[in-house]
C-alpha cells in the first residue's frame, strides 16, 4: 500500500503532500520525504556509472527504512516526485508506472494557467486523480 | 594510507586492548598512597603507558622484533569481574547528564547556522563529551568471559613495610578465596605471573627496615619477582608536579588538589623504573613464552591436514551433546580458548599475522560449535586485526558486520557487544572516510535503550553533517530522532540541545508541518525548565500557524498563552504574526484643506474631488503657493512635501487585520504608535544640528507617547476575530500640539500580557493610498509624517434626511446643516454638487417651509416666468450669500431639494468650500467634502405620444403611458402639466373611467388620452370651440374631479429647476421644431416602505418628459372645414356644398402650396403613390386615434402597401357622385407661421355619403436665405393624400 506521495520542488519546497494512512503519521512522512531528498541529491549529483543513463528520471529505491519503502522520480524541470509505500516487494516496474501517471497528472495541473508555479498545488482535481492512481498502484501489485 | 596504528581506531586499540595486570595490595599501602591523595593504582597509571619500551619480541616466528609503544592496564582483583549492568547503565547516564547541563550552560547564544557549522573543524562541530561517552560504553564490557584480552597477564602483589609479617600477607594475598571468581571458576587462567612489591613509606622511617625485608622476600619468592618502591619521600608535602600526570587518572579530582603532594622527583623516578622493568623484564618476556608455547600447541593438535580432519570429526560427534544458547562451556584450558588466548597475546604484542591465523582457526570452530557469542567475538577480533593490518578492507568490513550481525541476533545478551562492536566499525568506516555508512551503522547500534540511541543518533547526524557533501536533511532528521529519545529519558537540555540544531535546518523552508512540531517541543521544553522568555521566542514562530488543524491550532495558541502568563511580564513582539496585517490595506485619511464629512467621503477619489471643486477654490496654484510661502518661513525645507494636518484634528488609518487562524481570536486596545516631536521652528534654528535634535525629540516623544501624552489622543479598539476572518479597523491619532507627527506603526495586545508591534515603515511603500496622485511624489517615509499645524475652524456637514434607496422622481425637501465647532467663524461659503440632477440648493427662505404644501400654486402670486431661475441653476457654483458666515460653535441650515433622477446607484458628491476670517492661519481656506450613495430604483414609467388632431387645427392629441415599474408599491396619479404658457392640456376623459381607485398598482399600466392645444395660434385664427373650463390650463388633475388638493406649480423652484435641468439632459440635437412640449407628471407614493426615515407624508414623485413633439409632423397642416349633413332636394337641382380650407405654416420659412382636386380618383392617387413616401398621408383609422410613430422618433410609418390598399378601398366605392367645382387647383403662398383660408367647392348629384378625399396638397418650402441648416426632419416638399371628410347627402323632401 502507497502511505504517502509528495511533490517537492526544485528547491526543496514542499508542493504537494499527501499521506493515504488512517493513522496520524502525517509528521513522520513528513520527515521521511524531507530525508530523502538527500539521497535524491546524492543520486542526481554522483550517477553511477553502471547506473541508469542520464535522460532516466525514474531513481529507484531511494532507501528502506524500518517499515517502508522510499522510491524518487525526479523530472526535467527538477520537481521531485517521492513515493512512501509499505510493500516490501514492490517490483520496479510498477514504481516506474505509477511515477509516469503520477507526472502525467502533475503536468496537467501545472499546466493550469492559475496555478502559480513554485506555489502549492491546491488542485482538488490533481488530489482527486492523485488518489486513484495510488489505489489503483494498490490493486495492481496485488493483483 | 596514514598507519592504521595512528588512526582514532588504532589509537583506541592500543589504549583498550592491552596486557591486564592484577593488583593485590594490603590496606596499609593504600593508606600510604592516599597521603598524596591516590589510590596506589591511581599512583601508578601515569607510569603503565610507554611510548618508547623499544623491547625486542619474538613470538611464534624466529624473527624478533621491536616493541616501541606499551601500556599496561592495572585493575584490583576485585575489579576484576563483569561490570554490573544498572551500575554501568547509571555511570552512564552521569556521563549524558554532565554533559548535558555543561553544553546546555554554554549554549544560551542562538545555535549556529549549518553554513557556519559547516565551515568548522570537525573537532568544533562534534561534542567532546561523544568520544568519552563511547569509551565508557566500550569499558563496560571489560571482562567479558568470551575474550581473553583481559584476562590477567601478571598479578602485582603489594605489601607496605608496615605491614605484620609481610611475608605471610603476601601469600596470604594470593589466596583463591579472594581471586576474582572469573579466575576460580576456570574462565581465566590463574597461573599467571607474579610479582611482589614492598611499598616503603619514607615518612614512617628509615628504610633499613624494607631492604632487609625485600631480602627476606628475595629468598621466599625468587630473587627477580620481588621490588621495594619507597614512597613519600618528600618531608613536607609540598611538592608540585607540572603537569600533574595523575589529574587524568582521578576523574573526580578537585583543580585544588594537590596530588602526588609527597612524591619527590626521586619516588616519581623510581615508580617510572618500576614499572618499565616490570613490562619489558616480567611481563613482555612471560607473554613471548606463552604465545610460543601456545603455538606449539595449538600447532600439534590443530594445525596440519590430519588434525584439521580430525577436528571436523570430532565437533560433528559433539554436536549433539551440547545445545545450549551460547553454545558449549569453554575453560581455559580448553584448546578453543587456548587457541584465543594465543591471539588476543599475539594481538597484544602487535604480532598480528600470528593472532589473525589464530583467530581464523578458532572462528570455524566456535561457528561450528555454535558458540555464537565467541564466533562473533572473534570476528569482532579478526576485524580489527585486517584494520590494524591495513591489508583489505572489505575483509575487516565484512568480519565487523558479522560480527555485529551475530552479536545482535543473540538478543538483549549481545546487545552491548553489538554496540561495542558497532563503535568500532564506525571508527574503522570513519578512517577510510566513508562517513555516510558510518552513520548508518550509528543507526543500526540504536538499541531498546532509548538514552544510549539517542546519543548514538545524535552521532549519525553529525555523521550526515560531516559527509560530503553534506546531508543536511538527515543531518535534521536524526536531530529530531535523537531529541525525542532524550526527551524520553527526560535528558531535557540534550533534547533542547538537538532540537535547537534541528532549527538551523528547517529555518527558511516551507516544511512547515515539521518546523511547527521542533518549534514547539523546544518551546515546551524551554518551559518545563523554566525558561519561559525562551519558550515565548519559540512559540511565536508557531503563532500563525494556518497550515495546521484546528486542534492543533488551538493547543499551539493555548500553550504559548500559558508560557507568557507564567513568565509573568508583558512580552512585546516586534511582527507578532497573530492577527496578520494586510500591509497593502493601510490607508491614512487626514484633513489638510481638505475635509471631509464622512469616511465614505474620505474614500472617493481625489481627482472627482479635484474636478469638482476646480473652479470653486480660489485657483490651485495661487493657493497652494499661497500658504506654502507661508508655511516654508515656518517649516524645515526637508518637510516641506510633508503632509499637513491640523491639530485637534484627527487623522485616521485603516488597518486590515486577518486572523490566519481558524480558531476565534481576541485582540485588545489596538491602537498606533506615534511620535510627536516638538516645533518646526526649533529645527530650523540651525540646519546641521536638526538632525541630532530630531533624534532627542523622537526618544523622548516615544517614551512619552507610551505615558500616554496629553499632546497626543490616540484611539483604542478592541475587536475579536472569527477564524479566517479579516476585518479592516480604523484607528485615529490626534494631535493637540504643533509638531511634527510621525505615524510609527500600530500595536495591540494578544491576550493581557503579549504585545504586538507592526512598522509600517519597515514595509514597502503602497500605492493604495487615499492621496495616491499626490503620494507618488513623495518617499515612503514622508506619507506617514505630518506637520502638525495650530487648530483652525472645522466645518462638519450632515444632510439630514437623505435617502439612501428611493424611487425614479421622489422629490424631497432636505436640510443641510453645517456646524462650525472651532472658536472661529467661517466665511465666503460656496457649495458645487455633481449631480444637479439630484440635488439643488434651495432659498434660505424655503428652509422651514411645509413640504409639499410649498409647491402648491399660489394663485396670487404673479408667475414672474417659468424659466426665472434657470441662470442660478446654470451656475455650477452656489454661492451662499455674502452675509451668511457660520459663527463659531454654531451651525447653519441650509434647505436643498433632492430629486432621484435616474435609476442606478448614485453617488453624489458635495463639496463646501469656505474661509477662515482669521488671516494669520497658513491655510486660508478649506473644503468641506461630502459624500452620499443612493440607491435609486425605477418608479414609473412614463411616456408621450403626439399626434395632431385630425379635426383641428394647432390640437393634438396627447398619449399618456405609466406603467409601474416596482414590485409591491402603489402610486397615486396626480397631476399632468404641461412646462410653458403656450400649451393648454385638457382630459379627454376623465381618469374615473380609466381608473377608479386614481392609484396605479405594483405593474399596473395606464394610458391616457390628452387634448393639447397651442395657445399661441388662438391669437391668429379664431379658436372655434372656446371651452371655458379648459382656458388657461396648462396642468391637469388626474386625481378626483372633487380633490380639493393643490396642484402643484412647475414653473416655480424646485421643480422648475429640476426640470431645467432634466431639459438639459435630455436635449436633443434638433433644434427649431417648433412643436415640442415638456411635461411633467407628478405622482404621489402612498406609504414608504421603501425608506424607513422618509416622513410619513407621501413622497412626491415627478416625471420630466422633455421635447415631446409629433414624430412626423409637416411644416403644413391644413384642414378642411363645412357641413357634415346637408339636405338638398336632388330632384330639383345638384347640389353644391361649400367647404373651407385652412391651411397653415408652421415653419420658418415661406411656403408654396398646390391643392389640386380632382374627381376620378384613380389618377391622382396614382401621383400620389408616385411620391411615396408621403408624411402626412393619414393611414386607416383606429378609434380616432391616429397610429403615429412614437415622439421624438422619425420613422415614416407609411408603406407602399397601406397606400395601396388605401387606393383600393377608395376605388371600389368611386363610382364618383360628386365633383369638385370651382378652381380644380390652386396654388397660394403662405408667409412663415401664417394660416390662409382658401374656399373648395363640391357639387353632388345624388343623397349618399361621401368622402372628399380625393385631393392632393403639394406643398414646397421656400428654403430660408439665412438659415441653411433645414435639417433632415423638415422636409422642404411634399405631396399630401387629402384627409377623408365624410359629407352626407341627405335627399330633402
Amino acid at each position: 500500500m502507497i502511505v504517502c506521495v509528495a511533490v517537492v520542488g526544485y528547491q526543496n519546497n514542499p508542493l504537494y503532500i499527501q499521506s493515504f494512512t488512517d493513522a496520524d503519521d502525517a509528521l513522520k512522512l513528513h520527515h521521511i520525504v524531507h530525508c530523502s531528498l538527500d539521497v535524491v541529491d546524492e543520486r542526481v549529483n554522483n550517477p553511477k556509472k553502471s547506473g541508469p543513463p542520464l535522460n532516466e528520471t525514474f531513481l529507484g529505491l531511494l532507501y528502506p527504512t524500518e517499515n517502508y519503502k522510499v522510491y524518487g522520480y525526479l523530472t526535467n524541470t527538477k520537481v521531485k516526485f517521492i513515493l512512501v509505500t509499505t510493500d516490501l516487494d514492490v517490483r520496479d516496474a510498477d514504481v516506474r508506472n505509477f511515477f509516469k501517471r503520477f507526472h502525467a497528472v502533475y503536468v496537467d495541473a501545472v499546466s493550469n494557467p492559475f496555478h502559480v508555479p513554485g506555489k502549492k498545488i491546491t488542485s482538488r482535481t490533481f488530489a482527486e486523480r492523485v488518489s486513484t492512481i495510488v489505489k489503483s498502484f494498490g490493486l495492481s501489485s496485488a493483483g | 594510507m596514514v598507519d592504521p596504528a595512528n588512526t582514532a581506531l588504532g589509537k583506541m586499540l592500543l589504549e583498550e586492548i592491552t596486557p591486564v595486570v592484577m593488583v593485590l595490595c594490603t590496606p596499609l599501602v593504600e593508606e600510604s598512597c592516599l597521603k598524596n591523595g591516590l589510590s596506589f593504582i591511581q599512583m601508578l597509571s601515569p607510569f603503565c603507558n610507554f611510548t618508547n619500551i623499544d623491547v625486542p619480541v619474538r613470538t611464534a616466528s624466529d624473527q624478533p622484533y621491536r616493541l616501541q609503544k606499551f601500556k599496561l592496564r592495572l585493575f584490583y582483583a576485585s575489579d576484576i569481574r563483569q561490570p554490573n549492568l544498572e551500575v554501568a547503565k547509571e555511570r552512564l547516564k552521569q556521563v549524558i547528564t554532565q554533559a548535558g547541563e555543561k553544553d546546555f550552560s554554554e549554549m544560551l547564544s542562538d545555535p549556529p547556522q549549518v553554513n557556519d557549522l559547516l565551515s568548522r573543524p570537525e573537532s568544533e562541530i562534534v561534542p567532546s563529551w561523544f568520544q568519552f561517552f563511547n569509551k565508557e560504553l566500550v569499558r563496560t564490557l571489560c571482562f567479558s568471559d568470551h575474550e581473553a584480552f583481559d584476562h590477567p597477564v601478571a598479578c602485582l602483589l603489594v605489601v607496605s613495610s608496615k605491614d605484620e609479617e609481610p611475608i605471610n600477607r603476601f601469600v596470604d594475598l594470593f589466596n583463591t578465596n579472594k581471586l576474582p571468581s572469573l579466575l576460580n571458576d576456570g574462565a581465566m587462567d590463574p597461573k599467571v605471573l607474579k610479582h611482589y612489591l614492598l611499598v616503603h613509606d619514607n615518612q614512617d622511617g628509615a628504610s633499613e627496615k624494607a631492604t632487609k625485608l625485600l631480602t627476606q622476600m628475595k629468598s621466599t619468592f625468587g630473587p627477580n619477582d620481588c621490588q621495594l618502591l619507597c614512597i613519600n619521600s618528600s618531608q613536607d608535602g609540598q611538592n608540585h608536579h607540572q603537569g600533574n600526570p595523575w589529574a587524568p587518572f582521578k576523574s573526580d579530582a578537585l583543580p585544588t588538589e594537590n596530588l602526588g603532594c609527597f612524591l619527590n622527583i626521586d619516588d616519581f623516578n623510581e615508580i617510572k623504573d618500576l614499572m618499565q622493568e616490570l613490562s619489558s623484564k616480567h611481563i613482555i618476556p612471560f607473554m613471548e613464552q606463552k604465545i610460543r608455547i601456545l603455538n606449539q600447541q595449538v600447532s600439534a593438535t590443530r594445525k596440519g591436514f590430519r588434525n584439521q580432519i580430525k577436528n571436523l570429526w570430532w565437533r560433528k560427534g559433539k554436536e549433539d551433546a551440547s545445545d545450549s544458547p551460547n553454545g558449549p562451556v569453554y575453560t581455559f584450558s580448553s584448546v578453543e580458548s587456548q587457541i584465543r588466548i594465543l591471539g588476543d597475546y599475539a594481538f597484544m604484542l602487535r604480532d598480528y599475522e600470528l593472532a589473525l591465523s589464530n583467530y581464523r582457526l578458532i572462528s570455524t570452530d566456535y561457528k561450528l560449535d555454535k558458540a555464537w557469542k565467541r564466533y562473533a567475538g572473534v570476528q569482532e577480533m579478526m576485524g580489527l586485526t585486517y584494520f590494524l593490518l591495513d591489508q583489505s578492507r572489505k575483509e575487516a568490513e565484512y568480519c565487523m558486520e558479522n560480527a555485529f550481525n551475530t552479536y545482535l541476533k543473540l538478543g538483549s545478551a549481545g546487545q552491548q557487544n553489538a554496540t561495542r562492536c558497532g563503535l568500532w566499525w564506525v571508527e574503522m568506516l570513519k578512517t577510510r572516510d566513508e562517513i555516510k555508512e558510518a552513520a548508518t551503522v550509528y543507526f543500526r547500534i540504536c538499541s531498546e535503550d532509548p538514552l544510549h540511541s539517542a546519543v548514538m543518533l545524535e552521532q549519525a547526524s553529525f555523521c550526515y553533517l560531516l559527509s560530503k557533501p553534506p546531508m543536511l536533511h538527515k543531518y535534521g532528521f536524526h536531530l529530531v530522532l535523537s531529541g525525542d529519545h532524550y526527551k524520553k529519558c527526560d535528558q531535557i537540555k540534550h533534547a533542547i540541545r538537538t532540537y535547537r540544531s534541528a532549527v538551523s535546518v528547517y529555518k527558511g523552508t516551507t516544511w512547515s508541518l515539521i518546523k511547527d512540531h521542533v518549534h514547539f517541543h523546544i518551546g515546551q521544553w524551554y518551559a518545563f525548565l523554566g525558561m519561559y522568555d525562551v519558550a515565548v521566542t519559540h512559540m511565536l514562530e508557531l503563532l500563525a500557524c494556518s497550515h495546521q488543524s484546528k486542534t492543533t491550532q488551538e493547543l499551539f495558541l493555548r500553550d504559548f498563552l500559558q508560557i507568557v502568563q507564567k513568565t509573568g511580564k508583558t512580552f512585546e513582539v516586534l511582527k507578532l504574526q497573530l492577527p496578520a496585517i494586510n500591509i497593502s490595506s493601510l490607508k491614512v485619511i487626514f484633513e489638510d484643506h481638505r475635509t471631509y464629512a464622512s469616511a465614505a467621503a474620505a474614500s472617493v477619489k481625489e481627482s472627482v474631488w479635484r474636478s469638482l471643486e476646480e473652479d470653486m477654490i480660489p485657483s490651485l496654484s495661487t493657493a497652494k503657493s499661497n500658504w506654502l510661502e507661508l508655511q516654508s518661513k515656518l517649516v524645515p525645507k526637508k518637510y516641506k512635501e510633508s503632509n499637513i494636518c491640523v491639530a485637534g484634528e484627527a487623522i485616521k488609518v485603516d488597518v486590515e487585520f486577518k486572523n490566519p487562524l481558524e480558531i476565534s481570536i481576541t485582540i485588545l486596545s489596538v491602537s498606533l504608535i506615534c511620535e510627536l516631536s516638538a516645533n518646526p521652528e526649533e529645527m530650523n534654528s540651525d540646519g546641521n544640528g536638526s538632525n541630532i535634535e530630531l533624534q532627542n525629540d523622537q526618544n523622548k516623544t516615544s517614551t512619552s507617547t507610551r505615558d500616554i501624552d496629553s499632546s497626543l489622543i490616540l484611539s483604542e479598539v478592541d475587536l475579536s476575530l472569527e477564524g479566517g476572518e479579516t476585518t479592516l479597523v480604523q484607528l485615529t491619532v490626534t494631535p493637540r500640539v504643533e509638531g511634527i507627527l510621525k505615524i510609527v506603526g500600530v500595536k495591540w495586545k494578544l491576550s493581557s500580557s503579549v504585545v504586538g508591534f507592526h512598522n509600517f515603515e519597515s514595509n514597502p511603500l503602497n500605492k493604495n493610498v487615499a492621496k495616491g496622485r499626490r503620494k507618488a511624489k513623495y518617499s515612503p517615509d514622508n506619507y506617514l509624517k505630518f506637520i502638525v499645524i495650530k487648530s483652525l475652524p472645522k466645518l462638519e456637514g450632515i444632510i439630514h434626511s437623505l435617502p439612501e434607496k428611493t424611487y425614479v422622481g421622489d422629490l424631497r425637501h432636505l436640510v443641510l446643516e453645517l456646524s462650525n465647532r472651532s472658536k472661529f467663524p467661517v466665511k465666503n461659503l460656496k457649495m458645487k454638487i455633481n449631480n444637479p440632477r439630484f440635488l439643488n440648493a434651495g432659498n434660505q427662505r424655503e428652509l422651514n417651509v411645509e413640504f409639499p404644501a410649498c409647491l402648491g400654486k399660489k394663485t396670487n402670486v404673479v408667475q414672474s416666468g417659468g424659466l426665472s431661475n434657470i441662470n442660478k441653476v446654470l451656475q455650477n457654483v452656489f454661492l451662499f450669500p455674502e452675509d451668511i458666515s457660520v459663527q463659531e460653535e454654531t451651525s447653519l441650515s441650509w434647505p436643498l431639494w433632492f430629486r432621484a433622477a435616474v435609476p442606478g446607484n448614485i453617488s453624489l458628491c458635495v463639496t463646501i468650500y469656505y474661509e477662515m476670517e482669521d488671516v494669520s492661519n497658513i491655510m486660508k481656506y478649506r473644503t468641506l467634502r461630502m459624500h452620499y450613495n443612493l440607491q435609486v430604483l425605477p418608479s414609473l414609467d412614463v411616456s408621450f405620444e403626439l399626434s395632431p388632431c385630425p379635426s383641428r387645427l394647432q390640437e393634438f392629441l396627447l398619449r399618456m403611458d405609466v406603467v409601474n415599474k416596482t414590485s409591491s408599491e402603489c402610486f397615486r396619479v396626480h397631476q399632468l402639466s404641461s412646462v410653458g404658457k403656450q400649451w393648454e392640456i385638457s382630459l379627454l376623459q376623465p381618469v374615473d373611467s380609466i381608473l377608479p381607485s386614481q392609484s396605479l398598482f405594483a405593474g399596473q399600466a395606464l394610458s391616457c388620452f390628452f387634448k393639447l392645444k397651442d395657445r399661441r395660434k388662438s391669437s391668429t385664427s379664431e379658436d372655434s370651440i372656446p371651452s371655458p373650463s379648459l382656458l388657461l390650463q396648462s396642468d391637469v388633475r388626474l386625481g378626483p374631479q372633487g380633490n380639493s388638493e393643490a396642484l402643484f406649480d412647475v414653473h416655480s423652484s424646485p421643480l422648475a429647476d429640476f426640470h431645467n435641468s432634466e431639459r438639459l439632459h435630455q436635449e436633443m440635437p434638433l433644434q427649431g421644431n417648433e412643436y415640442k412640449v415638456d411635461f411633467v407628471f407628478i405622482s404621489q407614493l402612498l406609504k414608504g416602505d421603501i425608506d424607513s426615515g422618509a416622513p410619513n407624508t407621501p413622497l412626491l414623485i415627478s416625471h420630466h418628459a422633455c421635447h415631446c413633439s409629433l414624430s412626423s409632423m409637416s411644416s403644413i397642416s391644413w384642414l378642411v372645414d363645412g357641413p357634415q349633413t346637408v339636405q338638398h332636394n336632388f330632384s330639383a337641382s345638384l347640389c353644391e356644398v361649400n367647404l373651407r380650407m385652412a391651411i397653415t405654416n408652421s415653419s420658418d420659412a415661406v411656403a408654396s402650396v398646390h391643392i389640386s382636386t380632382f374627381d376620378s380618383p384613380s389618377s391622382g392617387i396614382q401621383s400620389s403613390d408616385a411620391s411615396a413616401p408621403q408624411p402626412g398621408s393619414p393611414p386607416e383609422n383606429q378609434a380616432g386615434w391616429c397610429d403615429m410613430s412614437v415622439v421624438n422618433d422619425m420613422k415614416v410609418i407609411t408603406s407602399d402597401v397601406l397606400a395601396t390598399r388605401f387606393t383600393k378601398s377608395v376605388s371600389l366605392e368611386s363610382v364618383s357622385q360628386f365633383i369638385w367645382s370651382g378652381s380644380s387647383s390652386t396654388k397660394l403662398e403662405l408667409q412663415p407661421r401664417s394660416t390662409a383660408e382658401i374656399p373648395l367647392q363640391i357639387s353632388v348629384f345624388a343623397p349618399g355619403i361621401y368622402d372628399l378625399s380625393n385631393y392632393v396638397l403639394n406643398w414646397n418650402l421656400m428654403p430660408n436665405s439665412e438659415e441653411g441648416n433645414q435639417g433632415e426632419a423638415n422636409k422642404s416638399s411634399g405631396v399630401c393624400q387629402g384627409y377623408p371628410y365624410y359629407l352626407t347627402v341627405i335627399q330633402s323632401t
